[in-house]
Order: C-alpha cells, then structure tokens, then sequence
C-alpha cells in the first residue's frame, strides 16, 4: 500500500489529466444509466399511454422524453470517447513522466550501486515495470473513484423511486466492487509478482543469447539456454494461466451478480407494482437501470487482478530508487577550479565491506600539467584510481585533494568537467560513428571529428567505408573490428579538450604500427595537460614524465 | 494493406496449433450469445407480466427460475471462456519463442551482430504477448459476429419488421467502416511497434553505456533524451489509439443512433396503441446485444493490428536464411590439422579475406598478426563456422570439409576465447563450468591454475563463489582476460583458438601465461590472435595477414632475418625498448 501512495505521490504534477479522465468516465457511466433508465420508462409510459385512448395520447409528451435519449445516447457516446482520449493521454503522459524519474534515479547510482543487478533486468524494469506501474492509473484509479462516485449518484436516483430497490442495489454494486475484486486481488497476488519476475528473467536470457551467443554455441551452452529460456516461459505462462482464471472467476462473479440484483430489484419492485406502491412505467425504468448500473463495476474484479503485477513493480522500481548512492550527493555545488593538481595522501579504497583493500594508503602527487604512467601486474588496483578520481566509488581512510579542494566536494559529473578518460573497456552505442564521437563533445564540427579520426589512426578506414562518418558500428560495436571499436574511442577522448586525460590501457588491441603512430599524433595533444596514462605497454610508457608501479593496491615504486 | 493480407493467413496457419482451444472458444461464445437472448426473452416477459398483464410475481415463478438458470449457465460460459481463450494462445505463444530462438541460433553469431539483442528481447516477449488477443478474441469473434446478430435478426423479423429492417441495415456498417479506417491504423500500428524496439534497444545501450555516458559528462542529458523518446512513443501511441477510439465512437453512434430509432418508432406506436408492451421492449433489450459483438470485434480489430505489425516482426526473424548446417558427425578428433585454401570472404561490402591459403599444423601453435582490422577475428569465424567463406575450402586433417559438418560436433572439440570475452551473471564457478557443468572442484581449481586465475580467485571472501556482474563487472581487465582462458582449458579441447589472449595483462603475467599455453601444446592445437610479439616468438609458425592473404608464414626467427612485414613490425617494437 505505501507504494501506491509514493506512486501517487509521482503521478502529481499530471492532477487535472488524471481527474479529467474520472470525472468523464464517470460521465460515460452516468450517462449510460440514464440512457438505459428513461428508455425503459418511456416505452412502458408510451404503451400505458397507448391503452388509454386518445385523450391520453394526445396529453402525452413524446418530444422531451425522446430528446432526453437522444441526448444521453449523444453524451454517451461523446464522453466515451472523450474518456478514452483523456484517460490514455493520462497514462502516457505518466509513463513518459515515470520513465524518466526511473532514469533520472538511476543516473548517480551507476555504475557502483548497480553493480549487481544485470542491465537487461534494470531494462525490464525502465520498460516493461514502469509500463505495468503505469496500468494503477487505467485499471485501478479510474475505475474504482468512477465506481464509487457512479455508485453514490445511481443508488441515490434509485432510492426517489424505491430504498428497497436501491438497498438492493447498493448492496449487488459492493459486491461486485468491493468484495469480489478483494478476492480475486488476493487471489492474484503471487501469480501476478511471478508474472513480473519470469518476464524480467526471460528478457535475461534473450539478451544473453543474442550478445554472448559466440561463447555459448562454442561451448555447448545453447541447449542449455535454450532449455532455460522454455522453463521460464513455461512458468510465465502458467502464472497468466493463473490470472487468466482468476479473471475468468470474477468476470462469472461480476456477472452473476449483475444479473441476480437484476433479478432482486425486479421481483421487489414487481411486488410495489403490484401493490400499487409504483408507477407500472417504473419497474422497466428500475430494471434496465440496475443492468446499466453494473456497467460502472463490472472492470472491477478484473481491475484488482493487476494488483499483484502493480505492487511488484512497483518494489522492483522503489527498490531501485532506495539504493544508496556509493558517494553521497554533494550537499554544495562543487568548487570552479584554476588548478588540476591532485594529491593523495595515505588513501585506501575497499569495494565493499569484507573485501580486501584494492587501494592501500596509497600516496602519490600528480602535478598539474604533468605526464604520469602507472604499471603494476593485473589486479594491482590501477583502473580503481580512475574509480577514486572520478567520484565512482568512496574511499574510507586518507585525504585525498583535486585543485586544492578535498576530493569529496566534488561527485562525479562536476569531475568529468575536468577529466576524460579512456577506459579499459569504453562503451561504444549502437549509432554511427558520427554520433560515438558527438558523444565527447556535442559541438564538434565535422573537421574536427575527422582531425580526431586522424590522430586515432582510424581516418581511413572510416573514408573507405561507403557511408563514411555514418557507418553503424553495432551494437557494442560489433560490426568492428576489436582495434577499431577501441580507435573509436581514442578519437572520442582527443576531441574533448579537458585539462585532465586518462588513459587506461589506450593501445591493448592495437598492433604496434598503429600504437607508434598513435601515440605519435597524439604527443603535441598532450602538451599542457595533466596526463595519467595506465599501461602494460612499452611505447605509451616512453612518453611519460615519470611512472609508479603499484602492486597489491600498494605503491611499490 | 496488401502485406497484412499475408500475415493474416500466416497467422491463421498458427492457430491451428491450438484448433481445439479456439473452437471450443467459437461455441461458449455461441452458447452464451443466445443465452443472453433467452435471458431477454424471459425478462420482459416477467416485466410485461408485472406492468401490463398484472399478474402477482409468483405468477411468474417459470420465467424466474429460467432466468436464474440462465444466469447460472452464462456465468459458468464466461469462466470457460476465459480459460479457453487463454489456451488458444499459450501453445502457440511458447512454439513462437521456442523456434525464434532456435532460429536466431541456428543463424549464429555473425548475422547476430546485426540485431540488437534488446530488440529481439521485446519482440520474443511483448511481440509475442501481443499477439495473444489475435487469437483469444479476435479470432473467435469474427465468427461470433455473424452467428449472434443473425439469431437476434431471426427473433426480431417476426416480432416486429421495421426493427428489423433497422438493425439489418445498420449491422454490415460496422465490418465495412473498420476495413476503410483499418488502411490507416495499420500504418500507425507499424511505426508504434518499431518505435517500441527502438525505446528497448536504446534504452538497454544506455544502461549498459551509463558509466561511458558518465565519463563523458552525458549521462544528465540522457534525461532530456528519455523524455524525448518516451513522448515520441506516447504520440505515435495516441496517434493509433486515437483511430481505433474514433472508429469506436462512430461504431457507437451508428449502434446508439440505430437503436434510438426502434425506440422512437416504437413509442410513436405504443402510443397510438398500434403494437403492445411486450415485443417493444423484447426488442429494446435485443438492440443492444446486436451490437455487441459486432463492437468486440471493432476492439479487437485493434488487437489484430498490433499483433500484424508484432507478427511481421517476428517472421522476419524465422524466415532470416539460415546457412546449410552441414550434418557430417566426426568421431572425437584427438588432432586436428586445419587447411585453408582459397578462401574469401566479405560482409557484404569489401573483401576482407580474398583467396587466403594457410596451413594450422596439428599439435603446434599457430600465430596470427597483421594489423588491426586485417581480418584476424574474420578468419578465427570462419575457422569456427560462425560464417562460412565465399569461396575457397577449409578442411580438417586433409580430408574432412569444414562446411560438411555439424556445427554443434565441432564446436564440441574446439574452445574459443573471444577477443572481448562476455562474462555472464552468475558466479565465477559459473562461468567456468559453461562448457562443463559437471565440472569437479578440482577441475575448476585445475584450470584456473594453468590460466593464472586461481590465486585471485582464491584471494577474494567468496572464492569461486564471488558474483560476476553483467560484462565482468566487479572484475580488474586482466582478471576477466584470465577467467575467460580458464574457462577455456576447463573444456580441454583438441583445438584452441584465442583472439588476443593476454590483451589486458602485464608482461610478467603474459610469460605465465604463454607458458601455460605451450605446456598445453604439447596435447593440442592452438591458434593464437595476437599483437605482441611475445606470442608470436613461443608459436611453432606465424602467419602474417595482411590485404586479405598470408603475406609470410614461417617461424619467428626465419621471419624476423627476412625482409617482409613482420620485420618491421618488430622494428615497431624496437624502436622502443621493450619489456620482451
Ligand atoms: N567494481 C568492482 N567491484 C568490486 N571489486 C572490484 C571492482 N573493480 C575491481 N575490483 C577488484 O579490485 C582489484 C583491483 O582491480 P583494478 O581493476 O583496479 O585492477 P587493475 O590494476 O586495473 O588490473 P588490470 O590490469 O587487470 O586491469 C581487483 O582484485 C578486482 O577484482
Ligand atoms: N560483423 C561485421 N560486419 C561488418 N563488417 C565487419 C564485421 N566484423 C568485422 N568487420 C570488418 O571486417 C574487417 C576485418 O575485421 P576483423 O575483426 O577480422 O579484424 P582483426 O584483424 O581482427 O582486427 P583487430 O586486430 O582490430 O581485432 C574490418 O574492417 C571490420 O570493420
Ligand atoms: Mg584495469
Ligand atoms: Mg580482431
């Protein structure tokens, strides 16, 4: 329940959409009604009319009554119609609302808070949960607040005619709104979480084939999965089995008692008829009503069997949202900074608790403008500096300063304001190449793309390419080769033009002609910046003003 | 349009899978639509018996009890109806994803990089889900909408001719109105579903890319993107939405305005006492359920557009050409000799092999080098049957053509460490045991052992137990590198391909390594992709690929005293001093 109320709490800002399709879809309901309620009493008073003879006939008001349904038959029509526009604006507008939140949440947990989770299950939860997150508003709040305000109006109208028929009535309504939809709520719950769950773990699988399906042919893991995959979908659908009987009950349920109230108000108001109590043109009038009156419940029992998918996604989203962030938010904006020296003072970093230290009271100064290397064996806790610097992860003991300021009053999106990194292993998106190297920099000219292109040693092969700068490189930049996808992101971090440039292993995947004539380009970029390269190579070291080797998460030299 | 009208048989032609479930269907439907006309029947005449013949209720006794069986009854045929609707659609629903999938694999890994796997994702699950009221209620009602209005059309002739007449004309409205705005929503139905494939592909791009986005300083901006995207999907949405709500509403209005009319010819007579109480109001009650399921099937035209435009999506994929497999089973090799003659390939554009000739000795280590972009990765594929050459011939051991064997017997003798390996989520023991899930302990200790893995593996709390996240999250590069080349050794196959091996490691890493490689030599054949020389200087023969050809073969050393392209390439790594 306090997920809808947080839930509620994130639909605010869309208030008049989200009254704006109650107050018509109770309109619709109401209108029906009266359609329903002066057809039968118009019939019945034209025919008791009729039998009286001429005087009657001609005493009688045919117009008001036939452009009374007209006019509700108009307005049904017309707000049906306005409902459905009003109500599915709504709910778009709220998913585009909530998907944008989620990211908007996300966005600082990355990628150390996320570390975790598999990215096609934070996908399932960005697309497919925000859009069952998004079914509260169609299923659940409209039809339950138009139910109830339906409901208060009908039994109300009812009772100027009979409070027997309108008792029975009120009390048919709240057992197809209220009791029943309890049921088949409870009912749904575990099936509708697994729902939610075996969709979130098939879209697992999916992604996995198709970008590991090298790995898992060679190995024999294909069946494997393929097994998996039936498994899970053989469990997806036993829980929409589930569900599809739960709606199957309560839609008998509804029914059943839609017409059983019918039946109700018919034999007591037949009775008042009889008696003399009501007016023969009202028992039609309270009959087709009752079976009108139900329209306004009849989603209901149905409605509440997305409860369970609705209060799972909704955990699976709020349980995001509540991670703690690795490095808490900064309470101040970060300083401006002149200066780019950064000073390490007995730092040590641990990933998680009851993890070894990757960095242990590591000391070292970087001065501004200066060309550093790092080497050390794999494991040494090299690409974690890059993780210190840039706000990734917190450090528990040390000082550590960038530009005279105490490194943590800077997070992570101020830091790269001042730093570009190459990373050990850079994302490429599945765009073109063009778009790849906007990414650094999003002013970037034509020219100067392919100047980035040139240092990157990577010009030619995108000027032989039919499409030339517009080339997709896949997903993951699986239409390239490896040493292109990594020249790619070289000229990614040569257009950007920041005091500070890391690069963490910038050559692996390039055969020594390119590296050397890489790095040749690339010298008269770094004059003036302060450069942190890491490496196991020979060549990138050379150009290094002085190197440290770290061991163990330990400076050694 | 055109194209819908091939989906559509298609489409039928799955149903079959579930003929008995979509029938049954048809015949609770049937059942429950003269149930709902029996149920009119009996109402108004108990209501008519009340108000115009002024009998007492208990007069009525029959009509109530019929009337409360009949409520029974359509209560138990809604339940049904339920069920089987969900029946029609489960079996076909599991054979779709089952033989997509089938399909994607059976097209390997080469044509894969061409799709997103978000994409397909969305497809094998929202596609797929959509095209479940296809067949639970479009179907089913199409059949319904001839066969209840028709029953009502029979009861209402004799009772009353006008209404009739009312009712028959305004009915076949419904069918030809949704076929002329159909040609519409069909468009907007197809660009809502690309744009849905577009919002998962990208999305997951981002998640995976978040920290890149963050290096960059972009990930902020994403926000403004998202919005962007989610609304784009909102409109186009709307846009469909709106054609199927306004064809609803005329629906409604025809339905409305038709029965409106009966009512008002009815009063006009009532009045002047041409026609009594009873069939006016039978008739009042039938009007509405005419129209039922002639609406149903306006909504679940809807339906059936959305599931064409899922439905042509994931055709395509089963109909992607799939290369001949190749059916020849070899016995389990011991040595494997491999030979390339002739061979070329593209992908589509330039030649990247062109009439390549190459000799892998059984037992030895081959090197291959050449420059980024060559074609290393290439042939590594085609060596591995991810794609198969244009032209030109591989064999194994002389005799065996590779493009004549099963897949799947291959693979089983070969392992294969990627250029990029992927790990998957799930604990290092997991991904060791990939290839050999009743791997022991031991095995897993062995391999990681020779790849150099065990001692940080052993260093970390959980051990072989420590969770791999998504790409080796959680992991230094080099101990990806090293998980990827134990999971490799744990296969212990004849044949070993290695794309860049020690890409990630220090030197003094690299030299374990490489002495482990040459210790499993001895037994095995190993291809090894490489840019440093320190591979190359331990392989029996290098080949030097360059333009789509072995430029030079031979050893190391006869290479390094030749005048060729390896020899400056090394003289790219002399110039400066190096840690070999
Ligand atoms: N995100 C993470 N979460 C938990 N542990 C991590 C994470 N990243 C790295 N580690 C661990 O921290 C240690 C140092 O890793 P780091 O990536 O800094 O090594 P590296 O020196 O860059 O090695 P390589 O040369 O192989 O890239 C390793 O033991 C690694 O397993
Ligand atoms: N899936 C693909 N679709 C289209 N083109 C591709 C694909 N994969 C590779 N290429 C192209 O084929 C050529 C050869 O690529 P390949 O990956 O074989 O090179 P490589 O020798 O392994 O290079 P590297 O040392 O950089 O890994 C490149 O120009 C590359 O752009
Ligand atoms: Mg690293
Ligand atoms: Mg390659």
């Amino acid at each position: 329940m306090r997920a809808l109320i947080r839930l509620a709490g994130l639909f605010r800002p869309f208030r008049g959409w989200m009254l704006g399709g109650l107050a018509l879809s109770s309109l619709t309901i109401l209108a029906n009604f009266w359609l329903m309620t002066l057809s039968g009493w118009f019939l019945a008073a034209a025919a008791i009319t009729g039998l009286a003879g001429y005087a009657a006939q001609n005493a009688f008001n045919f117009f008001s009554p036939a452009a009374g349904v007209r006019f509700f038959a108009t307005l049904r029509v017309g707000s049906r119609y306005a409902e459905r526009l009003v109500t599915h604006e709504a709910t778009f507008r709220l998913l585009a609302r909530l998907r944008v939140w989620f990211y908007a949440t996300l966005e600082p947990l990355a990628p150390a808070a996320l570390q975790g989770f598999r990215s096609s299950d934070l996908l399932s939860r960005l697309v497919a949960d925000i859009d069952t997150l998004n079914l509260f508003y169609l299923r659940v709040y409209v039809p339950v607040l138009s139910a109830i305000i339906a409901t208060l109006i009908m039994t109300g109208f009812f009772a100027l005619f009979s409070v027997q028929a309108a008792l029975i009535l009120l009390a048919g309504l709240v057992v197809t709104g209220a009791l029943t939809p309890y049921l088949t709520g409870r009912a749904g719950r575990a099936a509708g979480r697994d729902v939610v769950r075996e969709t979130a773990a098939l879209r697992g699988e999916y992604v996995d084939a198709v970008l590991g399906m090298g790995e898992l042919l060679t190995y024999g893991a294909a069946p494997a999965l393929l097994a998996r995959a039936a498994r899970g979908n053989t469990r997806l659908l036993a829980a929409q089995a589930h569900l599809a009987k739960i709606s199957g009950a309560g839609m008998a349920a509804s029914g059943l008692t839609t017409n059983f109230a019918l039946l109700a108000v018919t034999l007591a108001a037949g009775g008042k008829v009889a008696a003399g109590h009501l007016g023969t043109a009202d028992l039609p009038l309270l009959a087709l009503g009752t079976a009108a009156a139900f329209e306004a419940v009849a989603p209901l029992p149905a409605a509440f069997q997305y409860l369970g998918q609705i209060l799972e996604a909704a955990q699976r989203i709020f349980a995001i949202a509540d991670l703690p962030p690795a490095v808490p938010p900064l309470a101040s904006p970060a300083p401006v900074l002149e200066h780019f020296a950064l000073v390490l003072d007995d730092v040590s970093l641990r990933y998680a608790p009851g993890m070894a230290q990757a960095l242990r009271g590591i000391s070292l100064t970087i001065p501004e403008g200066g060309r550093t290397g790092i080497t050390g064996p794999t494991g040494a806790g090299k690409s974690t500096l890059i993780n210190l610097l840039l706000r990734f992860h917190e450090y528990q003991t040390g000082h550590a300063s960038f530009g005279g300021h105490d490194l943590r009053t800077y997070d992570s999106a101020a830091m790269a304001r001042y730093v570009t990194i190459i990373s050990q292993r850079s994302h490429l998106f599945h765009t073109t190449i063009r778009d790849n190297l906007l990414l650094a920099d999003g002013a970037a000219t034509e020219a100067q793309m392919w100047q980035a292109l040139e240092v990157a040693q990577l010009a030619g092969f995108v000027r032989a390419q039919p499409r030339g700068l517009d080339t997709m490189v896949g997903e993951t930049g699986a239409r390239l080769s490896g040493g292109q996808a990594r020249r790619v992101a070289l000229a990614r971090a040569v257009l950007r033009p920041t005091p500070w440039l890391i690069l963490d292993e910038p050559t692996e995947g390039l055969d020594a002609t390119t590296e050397q004539d890489f790095l040749r380009d690339l010298a008269p970029l770094l004059e003036g910046r302060t450069v942190l390269c890491i490496t196991h190579r020979a060549a990138p070291l050379a150009l290094m003003q002085q190197v440290y080797a770290l061991n163990e998460g330990r400076l050694v030299a | 349009m055109a194209e819908a009208e091939r989906i559509d048989p298609r489409l039928m032609r799955e149903g079959r899978r579930s003929r008995g479930a979509l029938y049954t269907s048809i015949g609770l439907g049937l059942v429950s639509g003269w149930a709902v006309i029996a149920q009119a029947v009996c109402l108004a005449q108990i209501i008519n018996g009340i108000s115009f013949r002024h009998l007492p209720p208990a007069a009525l006794a029959p009509w109530f009890y019929t009337l409360a069986a009949l409520f029974l009854a359509r209560a138990g045929l809604a339940y049904g109806a339920e069920i089987t609707a969900f029946r029609a659609a489960a079996a076909i629903k599991t054979d779709l994803r089952r033989r997509v999938l089938e399909r994607l694999f059976a097209r390997g890994p080469v044509p894969a990089a061409d799709e997103a796997s978000a994409g397909i994702a969305a497809t094998l699950l929202e596609g797929v889900e959509g095209l479940e009221p296809y067949f639970s209620r479009y179907m089913p009602q199409m059949a319904l909408c001839v066969a209840v209005p028709l029953a009502i059309l029979a009861l209402v002739f004799p009772l009353d001719v006008y209404s009739g007449l009312i009712l028959l004309v305004a009915g076949p409205l419904v069918p030809v109105f949704m076929v002329f705005v159909g040609y519409k929503a069909e468009a907007i139905n197809q660009r809502q579903w690309d744009k849905l494939l577009r919002l998962s592909t990208h999305f997951l791009d981002v998640l995976q890319g978040l920290t890149t986005l963050k290096l960059f300083g972009r990930a902020r901006e994403e926000i403004a993107i998202a919005a962007r995207i989610s609304d784009d999907y909102r409109r186009t949405t709307m846009a469909g939405l709106r054609v199927a709500f306004l064809t609803s509403a005329v629906l409604e209005f025809f339905a409305s305005l038709a029965i409106a009319l009966v009512a008002v010819l009815f009063g006009a007579r009532l009045i002047h006492g041409h026609i009594t109480f009873y069939p006016a109001f039978l008739v009042l009650l039938l009007a509405p359920e005419y129209f039922v399921p002639l609406r149903g099937l306006s909504v679940h035209y809807h339906a059936r557009m959305t599931a064409i435009a899922a439905a042509r999506r994931i055709f395509a994929l089963l109909d992607a050409d799939v290369p001949a497999p190749g059916s020849v089973i070899l016995p389990k090799l011991s040595q494997i000799g491999l030979r390339c003659a002739g061979v070329s390939f593209s992908y589509g554009g330039a030649m990247v092999l062109d009439g390549l000739d190459a000799e892998f000795p059984a037992g030895k280590i081959t090197a291959i080098v050449g420059a980024s972009g060559a074609g290393k990765t290439t042939l590594a594929r085609l060596l591995l049957k991810f794609a198969s050459p244009q032209a030109g011939r591989i064999t194994i051991n002389g005799t065996d053509d590779l493009a004549a064997l099963a897949p799947e017997a291959w693979w089983a003798m070969l392992a294969w460490v990627p250029q990029n390996p992927r790990l998957f989520h799930g604990t290092i023991a997991d991904n060791l045991r990939l290839g050999r899930p009743e791997a022991t302990d031991a095995e897993l200790r062995e391999a990681a052992r020779l790849a150099r893995a065990l001692d940080f593996i052993e260093a970390t709390p959980q051990g072989f137990a420590t969770p791999v996240g998504d790409l080796g999250a959680g992991l230094s590069g080099g101990q990806i590198q090293r998980i990827a080349l134990a999971r490799a050794y744990l296969k212990d196959p004849a044949l070993l391909i290695l794309d860049e091996a020690t890409a990630n490691l220090d030197p003094a890493s690299e030299a374990d390594i490489l002495d482990a490689i040459s210790e499993i030599a001895r037994r095995k054949t190993v291809i090894v992709i490489a840019h440093r020389l320190a591979v190359a200087a331990r392989a029996d023969q290098v080949l030097v690929l360059q333009d789509g050809r072995i430029a030079e073969a031979g050893t190391h050393a006869a290479l390094l005293a030749g005048h060729g392209p390896y020899r400056a390439l090394a003289q790219a790594y002399g110039e400066v001093p190096c840690a070999l």
